[in-house]
């Protein structure tokens, strides 16, 4: 067993890290504040290959493979969720669809442009009927002629707003639900039919865009299907069991910022006459951040390495999730706890990063739903079905 | 055009903590970064690289493997990269690795241009540049914040002091940079990774180069030897000096002399 | 033992949440979204009495018990934590302060302003460097010919400038004197008092939390609440009827976001049935509403306790500890409840959940009524606690 990081992955950690602190974090407040999407910092991270991180590099990918997918969004989790989210929405969900289920053709015509961050990625499934229950989903798809014509209306979505591809589910059979009646898309959004409807007031991720995403009447060729007509069910469940892993990672990010701002502030402020790092509160607060750190950065890390090597990764990367998140969230709440008054205070990035990690353990399948799923994985090999 | 540049690594300052009382470095984190004035040189060669054609070596040789050094400035946009090692190499000061240079050099077919960094975060004495440049008998332009490199002339902008001041030179010549003269520009991912994993256009350019096999042991005897470390005294409070200016110059003066004495 | 509340209390309770669902629950979302401070209601709230709740009659109060004005903060907090906030500080920092700390003088001169809401009172005690230390102050008074002469800077003042015609801040602040610290009541018009920074929060964004400035500020003797070196004292009986105070808010705050959530998961439907339907979501209501209960009884007796001089450092402390805990942990799963509504702004739950978080760190955080808690079980045995 070899738990070191490559020489490369290492390196490209140093490298992210160093952009993220000196590119990233001088924004991190402005973007919130103002609400806006940092494409400034998206373009740079296209010409470092970063958008592109675990691509192979014939798809004008980096080729860093799960691993540095996850050093990537590890280290702008640590800087910036809101970037972490766009990035994560672009990579993980929106051409990672394309690289698992799309042909030669579709890989080299959308996946490469996306993976050199020529072009912004989005994955739209959710509605306002379909959210956990992802299956009762109701935009619809139907034939028409070497055509599929799209109506309905997409809710809660990151970077459809200014994505160029989309991967978009629909339902091309009501009669079939999910087995069989789903079928995933690849769209170019400025085709005439796509809008972009409202966009949301969100609590913290403000540097993200979420946005609702209206089809009408539009077309797309028959040749963007992705994978077989009525198989989109299982496309989009492959993409989320990725995303979910690089989550856990985005998380690990935000909860060592956390634990890092923490130990700071426990060293220098001083109350009733030492440090707070003297008082044990603050120090099993520490303490405690640290372990479930370590633990999660353990579980993250041998993941990506299951997915690198080809093993079947769906329930340890619900975990990954679930506990990411929370671990995130916990230690958030820990690091606000220690830095009182400041940590209420708009002027440091604590309550940020508080209202940022929040989201975590409700998106990309809120919480419950990763413990459906970890919890169906293990009845189902004792021969009980679970259903959410 | 063929550019050579020098590169080195020193610890990261930031893990390191200075107890002036108990006279002792704590080395908090022990890890290497590229020295920044020379990364900026790099920087500066890449610029002259983008703007015409031109070849960027890079140099670089440590007690210890400075792999990440070289692997780093190949991944920024560096076609070839040279790890200098050795035994004997291990203890040289800065006449020895000055020779070395010189021999690599011409060991390389010879250069239109060679960038260092300025100054180092270690000693910051800036003696390499110098010391190349009076070696191989080229022009030496120290202290550049910019640099033009064209048929066989070069423009630079140093800064002395207060002013700027504009020097041409032909080539070749020696350049040193200041930290933070440019913006370095950051690693390219996919030849990062190609580098490391050894592949693709990256696979064969990074080389070792024993330097036992070029120079022979006397050439590599350093002429300093290190005996020791230690602090500066704490500086205690001054003394303030009233007067008129001539009174407080003549007390200065005695103060001085007497300090010199003692 | 009788738990049930008087048939007076009972009324009061309508109309104080009658009084919240008409004036406060419309404007909410608008006074957070634009970090106002909501000075109609505020003037609705004293023309209602709200403002002099606990004063006597004399001094133009509602004369309410402490259980019944813990009522009226727990009515308004369902609505809007920062209302119940600036009310709480106003009375249970600064009116109730003067009345059981002040003179006849001090009393007939201010106690009519608050209650009327001609002035709306501030607390000055935070520094940059006493948060939740406040052993020693940095901002000193020192006696001059029948004045004192404050100098220092206060921070996270709660209600520090509510600037509008006819409504002005009333400082009750604390500095070392000679004789040890000392409480004086600051007209906010006063020479050598500046209103500075207003701070950016993440909740409670329509109470202005401001840092003042106290520069060569001459404060006549009849301004000085109480004795010299008797601030410390007065502070802490403050202090704990605020805990209550919060204590009501929290509770409040607890048991709206259940309502909220409940209803919602009634009616949002995913997987075929509403999602009440599903144990992991009822689950999150249970565990809320048994520390809700458990939180409501806590904080009445708090209450209860007060109205009996019987408000101990102990008790304060427990339910300051408590119902922070409780507000935070409940206005988390509610939001998880939720899901996507839950982080939405122009649903209610998010701001609850920013508004809640303050609970925690204001009034003392946690940890220091931990350490208040702890000396209180431990005397019993004479061993001194220190935080």
């Amino acid at each position: 067993m070899d738990f070191t990081f490559s020489p490369e992955h290492e390196a490209l950690r140093r490298m992210i890290r160093e952009f993220a602190e000196n590119e990233v974090a001088p924004i991190a407040a402005e973007i919130d504040r103002e609400g806006r999407v940092p494409f400034e910092v998206l373009h740079q991270m296209a010409e470092m290959g970063l958008l592109g991180v675990c691509f192979p590099q014939e798809y004008g990918g980096m080729g860093a493979g799960e691993a540095g997918y996850c050093i990537l969004m590890e280290e702008l989790g640590r800087i910036c969720t809101s970037t972490a989210t766009n990035v994560g929405a672009h990579i993980g969900i929106g051409a990672m669809t394309i690289y698992l289920d799309g042909n030669e053709e579709q890989k080299r015509k959308y996946l490469t442009p996306l993976a050199r961050g020529e072009k912004f990625a989005a994955f739209l499934l959710t509605e306002s009927d379909a959210g956990s229950d992802a299956a009762a989903i109701r935009t619809r798809a139907v034939r028409d002629g070497d055509h599929w014509v799209i109506n309905g209306t997409k809710t809660f979505n990151t970077n459809g707003s200014f994505a160029d591809i989309a991967t978009v589910m629909a339902v091309t059979d009501p009669t079939l639900g999910a087995r069989g009646g789903i079928t995933a898309f690849i769209v170019e959004t400025d085709t005439p039919g796509f809008e972009v409807g409202r966009h949301e007031d969100k609590m913290g991720i403000r540097g993200s865009s979420t946005a609702e995403l209206v089809f009408e009447d539009m077309r797309v060729p028959h040749e963007n299907v992705l994978g077989k007509v009525g198989e989109g069910f299982v496309a989009f469940m492959k993409s989320l069991d990725m995303g979910r892993l690089t989550l856990g990672a985005a998380g690990l990010g935000g909860a060592q910022a956390a634990l890092d701002w923490s130990v700071q502030w426990a060293r220098t402020r001083e109350q009733f006459g030492v440090p707070l790092a003297q008082k044990q509160s603050v120090q099993w607060m520490i303490a405690d951040m640290a372990t479930e750190i370590e633990a999660l950065r353990s579980l993250v890390y041998r993941v990506a390495w299951m997915v690198d090597t080809g093993q079947p990764f769906t329930q340890v990367a619900a975990m990954c999730k679930l506990y990411g998140s929370e671990v995130a969230s916990r230690a958030i709440d820990r690091a606000l706890q220690i830095h009182g008054g400041l940590g209420y205070s708009r002027d440091y990035p604590i309550e940020r990063a508080f209202r940022d990690a929040r989201i975590a353990e409700i998106f990309e399948g809120t919480n419950e739903i990763q413990r459906i799923v970890i919890a169906s994985r293990i009845f189902r090999e004792h021969g009980v079905r679970i259903s959410p | 055009m063929r550019i050579t540049v020098i590169l080195r690594r020193v610890l990261d300052p930031a893990g390191i903590v200075a107890h002036r009382r108990l006279r002792r470095l704590f080395i908090n984190r022990e890890e290497y970064i590229l020295q920044p004035a020379d990364r900026c040189a790099l920087e500066v060669a890449l610029r002259i690289k983008d703007a015409g054609d031109a070849e960027v070596v890079v140099v670089s040789g440590q007690p210890e493997p400075s792999d990440d050094t070289l692997r780093r400035g190949l991944a920024m946009g560096a076609d070839r990269a040279i790890y200098l090692c050795g035994e004997s190499f291990d203890d040289a000061d800065d006449a020895v690795v000055t020779s070395v240079l010189k021999t690599v050099i011409g060991q390389l077919g010879g250069a239109d241009l060679v960038l260092a960094g300025a100054t180092t975060l270690d000693t910051g004495q800036g003696q390499l540049g110098i010391r190349l440049a009076e070696a191989l008998g080229w022009p030496q332009i120290v202290g550049v914040r910019s640099v033009e490199a064209k048929n066989g002339r070069l423009r630079a902008v140093c800064q002395d002091e207060e002013q700027f001041v504009l020097v041409e030179s032909d080539l070749p010549a020696v350049v040193t940079v200041c930290p933070e003269a440019v913006k370095p520009r950051y690693a390219d991912g996919v030849r990062l990774i190609n580098v490391y994993r050894g592949q693709g256009e990256m696979a064969e350019s990074l080389e070792t180069w024993d330097v036992g096999d070029m120079m022979s042991a006397d050439e590599l005897v350093p002429l300093l030897e290190s005996r020791g470390r230690d602090f500066p005294p704490e500086r205690t409070l001054g003394e303030r000096v009233e007067g008129t200016p001539d009174e407080v110059a003549q007390t200065i003066a005695d103060a001085l002399r007497q300090r010199l004495r003692g | 033992m009788d738990f049930a509340l008087s048939e007076e209390q009972k009324m009061f309770r309508i109309m104080f949440e009658d009084f919240s669902t008409n004036e406060i629950a419309p404007i909410a979302e608008e006074i957070d979204h634009e970090e106002t401070p909501p000075l109609n209601v505020l003037r609705k709230a004293a023309r209602q009495g709200f403002l002099g709740a606990t004063l006597p009659e004399e001094y133009y109060g509602a004369n309410l018990d402490f259980v019944s004005y813990a009522l009226l903060i727990e009515a308004l907090a369902r609505d809007c934590v920062s209302i119940a906030v600036t009310l709480g500080t106003h009375v249970s920092l600064v009116a109730m302060s003067i009345l059981s700390g002040g003179d006849d003088a001090q009393k007939e001169k201010f106690l009519p302003l608050l209650a009327s809401g001609e002035a709306l009172g501030a607390f000055a005690m935070t520094e940059p460097d006493a948060g939740s230390d406040t052993t020693s102050l940095e901002t000193k008074a020192i006696p001059d010919g029948g004045e004192y002469v404050l100098n220092g800077v206060k921070t996270w003042v709660a209600n520090g400038e509510i600037a509008d015609a006819g409504m002005d801040t009333l400082f009750l602040a604390f500095a070392e004197a000679p004789e040890g610290i000392t409480a004086f009541l600051i007209p906010a018009d006063t020479a050598g008092l500046t209103v500075g920074y207003r701070e950016p929060t993440l909740g409670l964004r329509s109470v202005p939390f401001h840092t003042v400035y106290l520069e060569g500020c001459r404060i006549p003797m009849a301004n000085r609440l109480g004795g010299g070196g008797e601030g410390r004292e007065i502070a802490e009986r403050a202090h704990r009827r605020m805990a209550i105070t919060l204590g009501a808010a929290a509770l409040g705050v607890a048991e709206d976001s259940v309502d909220v959530a409940a209803q919602f998961a009634t009616e949002r439907v995913q997987f075929d049935v509403p999602i009440a339907e599903k144990q992991a979501i009822q689950n999150f209501i249970a565990e809320s509403a048994t520390e809700i209960e458990a939180l409501r009884y806590l904080v009445y007796h708090g209450a209860w306790q007060v109205d009996h001089g019987d408000n101990s450092a102990f008790d304060a402390s427990v339910v300051k500890a408590f119902s922070a805990r409780v507000a935070r942990c409940v206005t988390d799963r509610m939001v998880q409840v939720m899901g996507g509504y839950g982080y939405m702004e122009d649903y209610p739950m998010a701001r609850k959940y920013r508004d809640a978080r303050a609970l925690g760190v204001m009034g003392g955080p946690t940890e220091l009524h931990n350490v208040l808690i702890a000396q209180d079980v431990f005397s019993a045995w004479d061993v001194e606690i220190t935080p």
